[in-house]
Formats: C-alpha cells, sequence, structure tokens
C-alpha cells in the first residue's frame, strides 16, 4: 500500500497541467448528451445545474481540504452533519426570525460535530475514518430525535434568495463562486493553506520544517464541519429539512473531490475541479433521470466513475512515475522502487 | 536452488596464483552512454569489474554514479554501447546475479524484514513455507555480516532504525543463490563504526569465494582501505582507474577534480575562551528518559555544539528534546529548526519544487497577519538557491535534484527561517565533499551571526568544525571537548573508552 502511494507521489504528473480540466470536459459530454436527446432547452439545463452544484461543491471543498491533509484523511460526518444542520438551522431561523442567524446555527453545528471528529483523531489518535464515523454518527441519532414531530419551515426569505437566478444564473452560484476563489487564495496565499499543502505531502517533513501539524489538521476538519453545516443550513432552506437530506452528499463529495483532479493521497487542492466534477455528477442524474434509470442504477454508475477517475489517476501517475523513474538520478526514487525489478 | 549456501557453496574460488588482470570479468560496460532529457548523465563509460575484486567507484554527486550502478545491475538499458556479463550480452536473467544494496533502503517499510526478503529473493525461496525459509536465511545472513545486530525477521522495517534498516538492506542484496556482483551504495554512511567493520570483513570473505563487489562511497579513505582498484568517475565518464595499493586520499580528491580542502575550521572557530561567557540560549539539566541519563548540557549564543558518539548513544534523543522542550528539565530561549538527517522521510516535500520546499519555514515569519508576502519569499529563495549554488534553481522539481542538492536545500529551509538554534540531524551523509566544505562555511558563517546550532554527527572528523563537542556513550556524556582538544582521535578513543563511563 505505501509503495503505491509514494510512487504515486511526486513533484509533476500527467494531471499536473490542468487537472480540473477533466471535470468540466466530462460534464460538457453529458450535456450534449442530453441535447442531442430531449432535443431542446439547453441553457436550461445549463441553468438548473448551476442552481443544483452549489451545495455539493460547498460540502466538497471541505471534503477537498480534508482529503489534502494526507493519506487517511477524510470525513465521512458530512452527510450526518447536512442533515442535522438542516434542523437546526430552520428550527433557529424560525425561533429567532432571523435567517442569518439560522446559517450561523447550521455552520456552528457543523464546527461542532468536527470538533468531537478533531479531538478523537488528534487527542485519542483514533484513525479519521473511524473519528469522523462515530461524530457522523452522533450527529445523526441528534436528528432522529429532532425529526420527530417537527414543525418549523424554513425562512421564506431565504428560500426565495436561493431560488434567484437572474438571467438565468442562480445568485448562489455566483456566491459560491466567490467561495471557491476565497478556497483558492486560502490555499495558495496564507500561511494555513501552504502548511496543509505541506503536511499532505509528507507529515514527518512538515513536522520537522516546524509546522504546527496537530494545529493544520485539526482546523482543517473544523472547516470542513462548517462548510458542510452550511450546505446544511441552505439546503433545507431550498428544499426543506429531512433526515436524509445529506445522505447522498457523502459518497458524491468524496467523488467530485477525486474527479476534480485533487489527489487522494494529499499534498495537492484542486479547488475548481470540484466545480466541474459537481456540474458533471448533477448534469449525470438528470441524464439518467431522462433514460429513466432507477436510483440504484444512479449509484451504481456514480460508484464505477468514481473507481474508473481513480483507476485512471493511480494507474497513469504510476505508468508515468515509470518512466520517470528511469528518468532520474536514483536518489530520489529509490525508496519507491517495487524492487522486484532486481530479484 | 538455496538462498543459504553462500558464501560457504559459491563459485569456486579463483587460483590464486593469478594477479586480479587475470581474473574474467564479471560485469564489462563499454561506451556506455546515458542521457535523460538535455542532461548527460554517462558520457561513454568503460568500466570492467572483475571475479573477486573490490572496485571502489568514487565520484562528486551528479558525476553519474547512480545511473552507472544501476545500469551495471541491468534496471536502465544503456542508449548507446554494451553492458556484458560474463562476456556475452546480458539478458535479465542474466542480471538475477548482479544484486544492489540502495544507500536509500529499498525495502518496503509496511513489511517485516521477512516479507521484504520475499519481495526480492522469491525465486530462490520456496513457495511453500517461505516466511520461515527467508526468516531463517535472513537471520543467517545477517548474524554472518552484523553479529549483535539485534534485527528481529519478524520486525516491521518501518520500525527499525536508519542503521538498522541499512544492514537488512545489505542483507537483502546478498540474499541469493548465485551472486557473481554486489553493488554497494554508500552503505557505511548511516553503519555506525562497528557495522561498517563487520561489512568489510564479510566482503573480504565474499571476494575469497569469486564474488566481485561494487563498492560507490564518499569515504575515500575507506574505499582505498578496502578496495583492490579505484576508479573516478566524473562528468559521466571514468577517467582514472588506479590500483588501490598506494594511492592516498589526496591524489583520489585531485583525480575526482576536488581542490584539496584542509580543515579551515580552526581559523574560523571563535575563541574557546568565550564560550563560558556567552549567554546560554538553551540546556539540559539532568535529562533522564528513554535513550538519556542525566544529561547536562548547555548551548550559548553563536555557539556551535557538537554531539558526538557513536551511533545510537543518546545523541538523537538531546535533539528531540531540544526541539520539542515539553519536559520541565529542558529550556530553551529562542525559536528553533530542524535539519533532518534522513531526507527522503523527513526532509523532501516530494510534489513541490526547490523555492516551495526552501521558504516552507521561513515563510511563517516573512507572512502578515497568516498572509504570504510573494515577492519577498521570492527574494529569500533567490538569494539561498545563489548562496549554496543550488543546482537548477527555485523552479525545479525538488525531486529531479541528486541527493546532495537536496540536502542543500533542507539545509537552507532551516537557516532560511530566523530560527536562533538550529539542530542538525547527522545531515550529510551522503552528500559529497563538495558541498559538505559549502555546508561547514555557512554553519560557522550563520554562527557568527549569533546563532546558535546543535550538530550531531555520526562523522567524527566533522565535530572539528565545532567549538565545543560533547561525546556520548549509552546515554550518557562521557566528555566535554573543547576548542583545540577536539580531534577524531580523541573522541574515537573517548567514546570507546569503557573506563570514562560508569556502567
Amino acid at each position: 500500500m505505501n509503495i503505491r502511494v509514494t510512487g504515486s507521489r511526486r513533484w509533476s504528473g500527467p494531471w499536473n497541467g490542468a487537472p480540473w480540466i477533466w471535470g468540466f470536459a466530462a460534464a460538457a459530454l453529458v450535456w450534449l448528451v442530453i441535447l442531442a436527446i430531449s432535443g431542446q432547452g439547453g441553457g436550461q439545463t445549463v441553468s438548473l445545474a448551476l442552481s443544483l452544484a452549489p451545495y455539493l461543491v460547498i460540502v466538497g471543498l471541505g471534503q477537498m481540504l480534508v482529503i489534502t491533509a494526507g493519506p487517511g484523511n477524510i470525513d465521512v460526518s458530512v452527510g450526518s452533519v447536512i442533515s442535522l444542520a438542516g434542523f437546526v438551522s430552520v428550527a433557529a431561523a424560525s425561533a429567532t426570525g432571523s435567517a442569518a442567524v439560522g446559517i450561523l446555527a447550521g455552520i456552528g453545528v457543523g464546527v461542532l460535530v468536527a470538533a468531537v471528529s478533531a479531538v478523537a483523531i488528534l487527542g485519542l489518535s483514533v484513525p479519521p475514518i473511524i473519528a469522523t464515523l462515530a461524530a457522523g454518527l452522533v450527529a445523526s441519532s441528534i436528528t432522529l430525535s429532532m425529526a420527530n414531530g417537527f414543525t418549523a419551515v424554513p425562512d421564506p426569505g431565504l428560500r426565495s434568495a436561493l431560488n434567484l437566478r437572474p438571467a438565468g444564473v442562480p445568485l448562489l452560484a455566483l456566491a459560491i463562486a466567490v467561495l471557491t476563489v476565497l478556497v483558492v487564495a486560502l490555499l495558495r496565499r496564507t500561511v494555513y493553506g501552504r502548511s496543509l499543502i505541506a503536511v499532505g505531502q509528507s507529515r514527518r517533513a512538515a513536522e520537522r520544517a516546524g509546522i504546527p501539524v496537530a494545529r493544520i489538521i485539526g482546523s482543517t476538519y473544523l472547516l470542513s464541519g462548517a462548510l458542510a453545516g452550511l450546505t446544511g443550513a441552505l439546503l433545507a432552506a431550498y428544499i426543506a429539512p429531512s433526515a436524509d437530506l445529506g445522505t447522498r452528499y457523502l459518497l458524491d463529495s468524496v467523488a467530485v473531490v477525486v474527479i476534480g483532479g485533487t489527489l487522494i493521497s494529499g499534498g495537492r487542492a484542486v479547488p475548481v475541479g470540484v466545480w466541474g466534477a459537481a456540474l458533471f455528477f448533477i448534469l449525470l442524474d438528470g441524464l439518467v433521470n431522462l433514460v429513466g434509470w432507477s436510483t440504484a442504477a444512479q449509484n451504481l454508475l456514480k460508484g464505477g466513475l468514481v473507481l474508473f477517475v481513480l483507476f485512471l489517476a493511480g494507474g497513469g501517475d504510476r505508468t508515468a512515475s515509470l518512466f520517470r523513474r528511469r528518468s532520474r538520478t536514483a536518489t530520489a526514487t529509490t525508496t519507491s522502487t517495487g524492487d522486484d525489478t532486481d530479484g | 536452488m538455496h538462498v543459504d549456501n553462500l558464501p560457504a557453496g559459491g563459485t569456486a574460488p579463483p587460483e590464486t596464483d593469478t594477479g586480479p588482470a587475470a581474473r574474467p570479468p564479471v560485469v564489462t560496460a563499454r561506451g556506455v552512454t546515458k542521457a535523460y532529457g538535455r542532461t548527460r548523465a554517462l558520457t561513454g563509460v568503460d568500466l570492467e569489474v572483475r571475479a573477486g575484486e573490490v572496485l571502489g567507484l568514487v565520484g562528486h554527486n551528479g558525476a553519474g554514479k547512480s545511473t552507472l550502478m544501476r545500469v551495471l545491475a541491468g534496471l536502465e538499458a544503456c542508449d548507446t554501447g554494451t553492458v556484458l556479463v560474463h562476456g556475452s550480452r546480458a539478458s535479465a536473467e542474466d542480471f538475477r546475479s548482479v544484486r544492489m544494496a540502495y544507500q536509500e533502503t529499498s525495502l518496503c517499510p509496511d513489511l517485516t524484514v521477512a516479507e521484504n526478503m520475499w519481495v526480492s529473493s522469491r525465486h530462490c525461496l520456496p513457495r511453500l513455507g517461505w516466511r520461515r525459509a527467508a526468516s531463517d536465511a535472513v537471520r543467517r545472513r545477517l548474524d554472518e555480516m552484523f553479529p549483535g545486530h539485534g534485527v528481529s525477521p519478524r520486525d516491521r522495517v518501518e520500525d527499525l532504525s536508519l542503521a538498522r534498516r541499512q544492514m537488512v538492506e545489505i542483507a537483502r542484496a546478498c540474499l541469493v543463490d548465485r551472486l557473481d556482483l554486489l553493488i554497494l551504495d554508500e552503505p557505511t554512511e548511516s553503519l555506525g563504526p562497528d557495522a561498517a567493520r563487520s561489512l568489510y570483513a564479510y566482503v573480504r570473505r565474499l571476494t575469497e569465494t569469486g564474488t566481485a563487489v561494487l563498492l560507490i562511497s564518499h569515504r575515500i579513505r575507506e574505499v582505498l582501505s578496502v578496495a583492490d582498484r579505484v576508479a573516478v568517475l566524473r562528468d559521466g565518464a571514468v577517467t582514472a582507474e588506479r590500483p588501490a595499493a598506494g594511492l592516498g586520499e589526496p591524489d583520489v580528491l585531485e583525480l575526482m577534480g576536488a581542490h584539496v580542502a584542509t580543515p579551515a575550521a580552526t581559523g574560523t572557530r571563535a575563541a574557546a575562551g568565550g564560550a563560558a561567557a556567552r549567554e546560554t540560549v538553551a540546556e539540559l539539566r539532568g535529562a533522564t528518559g528513554p535513550g538519556l541519563r542525566e544529561v547536562t548540557l548547555r548551548v550559548g549564543r553563536g555557539e556551535v555544539v557538537g554531539l558526538a558518539g557513536l551511533a545510537g548513544q543518546g545523541q538523537q534523543e538531546v535533539l528531540e528534546r531540544l526541539w520539542r522542550p515539553v519536559r520541565r528539565d529542558t529550556t530553551v530561549k529562542v525559536t528553533r529548526a530542524y535539519v533532518p538527517g534522513d531526507r527522503q522521510r523527513s526532509g523532501v516535500l516530494p510534489l513541490w519544487s526547490v523555492g516551495d520546499n526552501l521558504i516552507v519555514t521561513a515563510l511563517r515569519g516573512i507572512a502578515r497577519r497568516g498572509l504570504r508576502r510573494p515577492a519577498e519569499e521570492r527574494a529569500v529563495v533567490g538569494d539561498w538557491v545563489k548562496r549554496l549554488a543550488i543546482r537548477g534553481g527555485a523552479e525545479a522539481g525538488i525531486t529531479e535534484l541528486s541527493g546532495g542538492n537536496q540536502q542543500k536545500v533542507i539545509v537552507a529551509r532551516a537557516f532560511a527561517s530566523p530560527a536562533g538554534l538550529v539542530l542538525l540531524d547527522d545531515p550529510f551523509r551522503g552528500v559529497d565533499v563538495h558541498t559538505k566544505t559549502d555546508l561547514y562555511r555557512l554553519i560557522r558563517e550563520e554562527a557568527a551571526k549569533g546563532r546558535s546550532i546543535v550538530w550531531y554527527s555520526s562523522e567524527n572528523a566533522e565535530m572539528a568544525h565545532c567549538d565545543r563537542v560533547y561525546v556520548f556513550r549509552a546515554g550518557r556524556i562521557v566528555a566535554e571537548l573543547t576548542g583545540e582538544e577536539i580531534s577524531e582521535e580523541r573522541i574515537i578513543a573517548v567514546s570507546f573508552n569503557e573506563d570514562g563511563g560508569n556502567d
């Protein structure tokens, strides 16, 4: 396992030029197919996709940060956090009459759940997948007890704002585009972002370079929780709070990160790619509905796609690394040498 | 067809009356060239390794040693020229009897020692019960090579110290049913002197059975004492081949094209008397813990303090304490930076460029309110790339660089930061003489600017560049040497002197 991971981690790979392009290319392809099948409303399809994709992008960006923190890091609590944050934000908004308070409450719940994960990961050295799974379980049991006899309705003002589409472009999509730019800036221009990427490449090296590894990893989980909470708050206002509001977002958030070109082994984040992959997924849903497939078939298709992309990314990187290994003095690569060559 | 019939049942020893020149060549390279893109790594190598001899191969980092080894071991095809094994064009099968022990070990960190043996020697292990066979074979081989090695076949490689990993790596290379040529790449860089001696004794026994050994090392004295012949590689070609007998270290350095560097340490070393007057920036007071017993030491401002002694006697534990001063017996008053010795595991950030790698520690100090300032960062990176003459420049990928240049980047990373105390964890292993001289000068310059440096080195000669040296044995400080007292002989004498300590 370790061999493969080190083997695929090198400075430049075949996806390094524009790894985000594939998501957009796939989205465009699906869009063309939809256009060909339905024969009408190309612009409308795009507009609809743009109003659904932002939710996936927000949670995907959080997941991307966590995955970038290096091997083993993943946040599987996002689904439960979205559901819980949906209820909490709707309850808070209807109690105070302010949509802003509702959104903040949703974010707060996300941070709280993530704090539980972070304490377990950093303090108790629980593997992240287990820690976030446990935190997610806690969140979903709270959700279930809240869902019983829940009567509050989402803030109508927020709902109509989320439905605003001046010139066919949803307002939310623009807002989340700005958020994406902020995440890009966070990764490129801040000490935190640089530290996160360094930790993702090699935790030991980052620690020796004086980076406060625990603090970076902890804040990354909190960020992911906050973004998942925000997704839940917005989604609950857009649709309606329900116990399985966030269920599909667990797989999808990981999938869009990977398809977007972010390295699954950490150390390279591609925020723009999350957009391309999210649009691809939303359009794919549309296409599958158009053709009339069942939800089960949809999930099968998506799971297969993720595996396919991982295969391409891993396989591509590995073949490339074989070439590169031959094209470099041995020092840099011998740690990762599959040593059966000289045996 | 078994792995453990070596060296006893190897090929018949060559007739002792024939000189080395008359022995048949095992591997022959003729006019070998190899280019990677624009870089011409080998420009035309002619080299013969003959049965039963130890051939030393020396040259600067970047001279093409690594590439040549890989070509000789059949891991890479050459662009032009030929590689012959036993006088005929080599096929993959022929290369099976050519084995290589890497400097940066090729072991899988997640597997146990025995499992690693299977990875590289499975064609000579039984299908069933291979684990037992591999365990027995590797234990026997390790016992032969490094008595008292302390490695169990069931240990996970990741949990082994660098020295033990190196032992396993060398044993791995020797585990084969038929060994014609053994290539050792910097085998002793992470071994202690004892293990190095055992290794060379084994090499001698191996050559008596007709196996050829190709030894690559920066430690020229070591090469001269072990090798029968020495080949000098320079700019991708063998520029000299001499019998080792009668050759001195300065001769070899001259052949390598180095202007012979005399240790200029004494001139630059600060007056020894000043040490006591310096302000203390870090100290350990009677520190006791795993690997440490009652260690008391202090570091003054602008002082270069050496931690010497045999490998693994508590020096790294001291560095660890100073790096993370969490216990009450440790005080560090200034910010710290760390230069790791294990550069692959704890140094290099592989996805980044030279510049990114260099600035990662300093950027914290340069940034304002958590926001980076790229222009200032670029200026710092540019300065350091120029100052240490890092090949490839700031934009090159770190993994594209040779080992020595990578190490320069890691050293620059620490010194580019504003840290008042720089901890060096044996960072100059496997670095060529030229680079080392540059880095020694850098250390003295930075100390003169008021930085304190704590320097652990397994190479005692390096300690001549320190103001003060603590010699460690079994987790204790057994001697403190100052100024003129510091010499390789003195350190060795103290580290081995059983009366000096009290265990």
